[in-house]
């Protein structure tokens, strides 16, 4: 099989690359989803808070997956769905599997990676205990609530405070489950502050921060987990132990880019970003292959998976009509405070957008400076839970020589 | 008295804090917009929020519709809601935005299909 630009996932990340790459003139244009519909994760994010920035409307993750899918059956993209992409190679052959064709080889000019991103499980972090039932990342409790209609537990621990436990606190709440609280081991929410406000403050939900579950009770069924204080080193307190009656444990302690088939390609992953390392016209360290969404790096906001998605798809596009493989680029450099920085490099091809976190929670004004184009911008705090966007235009780049470094200081006043 | 808001229109989630002095309102503190401005008010007055949960369905690929109201509704209705939603069963097919609960509980509110089915 042979197409033009072939994208490997169906969520937001993919739709958008794909419905781009078919604007800028890609001819065939093929999508390979291993669910057996299309939408990504966003079909289980009922949710509202989706599309403020590219529908300009508060969308929920089903609406806004509902209208993607529309305009890719506009413009004419194909897709296969129950499909799975099971090997990459770098000269831009996929190998595929699904019950129509078996193992089956797409030859493309180009390719985007959109495989999103998985959720840390119990296995990324060390509890002692016995492992009973009851214990579920905070996607799965999402997906058996929202779609199949089931109800984990009836009452509840959360460990972490990210968004997607902080969310699953308040659906838990509103189908009747008690939430007895949110553990989170650092001294800040993980979560974004709209998320602490509207779905644990809105229901009475309590967060513990500098908390975590040292051990989990429980032989065949969860039946409770002991909690206690953490130092400024991590290390959990003594005599702050504190036994929590629960049937349910759910975690939600991150999330990381989906990399097997990444590195099955010689894509050198960044320890930064912990996806491949990229530059502004999204593509990857091999030629003609692009990336999108949070296999790239985690975003926060799916409007900016959208974002990268319309730049992955139009020079992919591109790609597969000249095959323009320019060599040339700058660094990308994380400077003081700067955690996460994405993209990792600068080809003069496009305006830049970087995308980064703050290494460091500064609740105080900060300026953030990137050398050498002489440009400070001013904010009132830096905090790693909520990424940062930058749009430069690619006028003031092309003068620039030397790597772009991005940091982060204090300011008075 | 000062008060102290978290601003959830939008992601940025901007901190809030307000005097409220003999029915004005005084900015103290926070880069808000005007659509914070009219939460704050909002939020003084009776907060209300958008409810998402899902209901039943009949003959569809999964067991779940999801669907909203398709307007913000006052937090304190929201577990009465709550409850008439959950006696409700559809049937497949469902367009996406078809009303599924005309005037919920007498909120002159709707409940919609977020997605077809
Ligand atoms: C459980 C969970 C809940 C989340 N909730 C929110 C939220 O509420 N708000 C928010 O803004 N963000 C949320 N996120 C982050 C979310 O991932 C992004 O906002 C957005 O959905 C990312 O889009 P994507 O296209 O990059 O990835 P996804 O939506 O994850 O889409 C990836 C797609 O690729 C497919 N795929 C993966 N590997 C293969 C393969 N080898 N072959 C074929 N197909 C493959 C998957 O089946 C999936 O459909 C959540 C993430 C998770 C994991
Ligand atoms: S005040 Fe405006 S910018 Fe700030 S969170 Fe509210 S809507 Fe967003």
């Amino acid at each position: 099989m042979k197409a033009d630009v072939t994208v490997i996932g169906g969520g937001p990340g993919g739709l958008v690359s794909a419905l781009f790459a078919k604007r800028n003139g890609a001819k065939k244009v093929l999508i390979l989803e291993r669910e057996d519909e299309l939408g990504g994760i966003l079909k289980q994010c009922i949710h509202n808070g989706f599309g403020l920035e590219l529908f300009k409307k508060d969308l929920t993750g089903p609406e806004y997956a509902e209208r993607l899918i529309d305009d890719i059956n506009k413009v004419g993209v194909d897709y296969m769905l129950d499909t799975m992409a099971i090997h990459l190679s770098n000269d831009r052959t996929i190998t595929a599997v699904n019950s129509k064709y078996g193992v089956f080889n797409i030859e493309s000019k180009s390719i985007v990676l959109a495989m999103g991103c998985r959720e840390r499980a119990r296995g990324n972090i060390v509890i002692p205990g016995t492992r009973p039932a009851g214990i579920y990342t905070a996607g799965v409790a999402q997906r058996f609530i929202n779609i199949d209609g089931y109800l984990p537990g009836k009452e509840v621990v959360i460990l972490g405070s990210g968004d997607i436990g902080l969310i699953m606190a308040r659906r838990l709440t509103l189908e009747g489950a008690k939430v007895k609280g949110v553990y989170e081991i650092m001294d800040h929410p993980g979560g974004l502050k709209r998320n602490i406000v509207q779905c644990l403050n809105d229901f009475d939900i309590p967060l513990y921060l500098s908390h975590t579950v040292i051990e989990i009770k429980g032989k065949d069924r969860v039946t409770g987990v002991v909690v206690a204080k953490v130092d400024s080193k991590m290390q959990p307190i003594e005599g702050t132990e504190e036994f929590i009656k629960c049937d349910t444990l759910l975690l939600s302690v991150g999330l990381i880019p989906e990399n097997e088939l990444s590195k099955e390609a010689n894509i050198e992953i960044s320890s930064n970003t912990k996806g491949p390392v990229m530059t502004e016209t999204m593509e990857t360290t091999v030629p003609g292959i692009f990336s999108s969404g949070n296999v790239s790096v985690v975003f926060d906001l799916v409007d900016y998976v959208a974002e990268t998605g319309v730049i992955a798809g139009k020079n992919a596009a591109e790609f597969a009509k000249e095959k323009n493989e320019n060599k040339k680029f700058i660094n990308i450099l994380p400077g003081k405070n700067v955690g996460i920085l994405f993209p990792h490099r600068y080809s003069y091809r496009d305006d830049l957008i970087l995308f980064l976190r703050a290494g460091k929670w500064i609740e105080k004004p900060v300026s953030i400076k990137i050398k050498p184009l002489n440009m400070k911008m001013r904010r009132f705090y830096a905090r790693p839970n909520e990424m940062i966007r930058i749009k430069i235009l690619q006028d003031k780049l092309l003068s620039a020589k030397g790597d772009i470094t991005v940091s982060i200081k204090e300011v008075e006043g | 008295m000062i008060k102290h808001f978290t601003c959830v229109i939008c992601p940025i989630g901007c901190e809030i804090d307000v005097e409220e002095n003999e029915g004005k309102l005084i900015l103290l503190n926070g880069n808000m917009c005007a659509r914070g401005k009219e939460f704050v008010i909002q939020e003084l007055k009776e907060p209300i929020r958008v409810l998402t949960t899902t209901v039943r369905i009949k003959g569809a690929e999964f067991n779940m519709l999801p669907v909203r109201t398709d307007k913000p509704i006052p937090k304190r209705l929201i577990p009465i809601i709550m409850e008439d939603i959950a006696k409700i069963e559809v049937n497949a097919p469902i367009k996406m935005y078809k009303v599924i609960v005309k005037n919920i509980a007498g909120t002159r509110v709707n409940i919609i299909a977020t997605r077809s089915m």
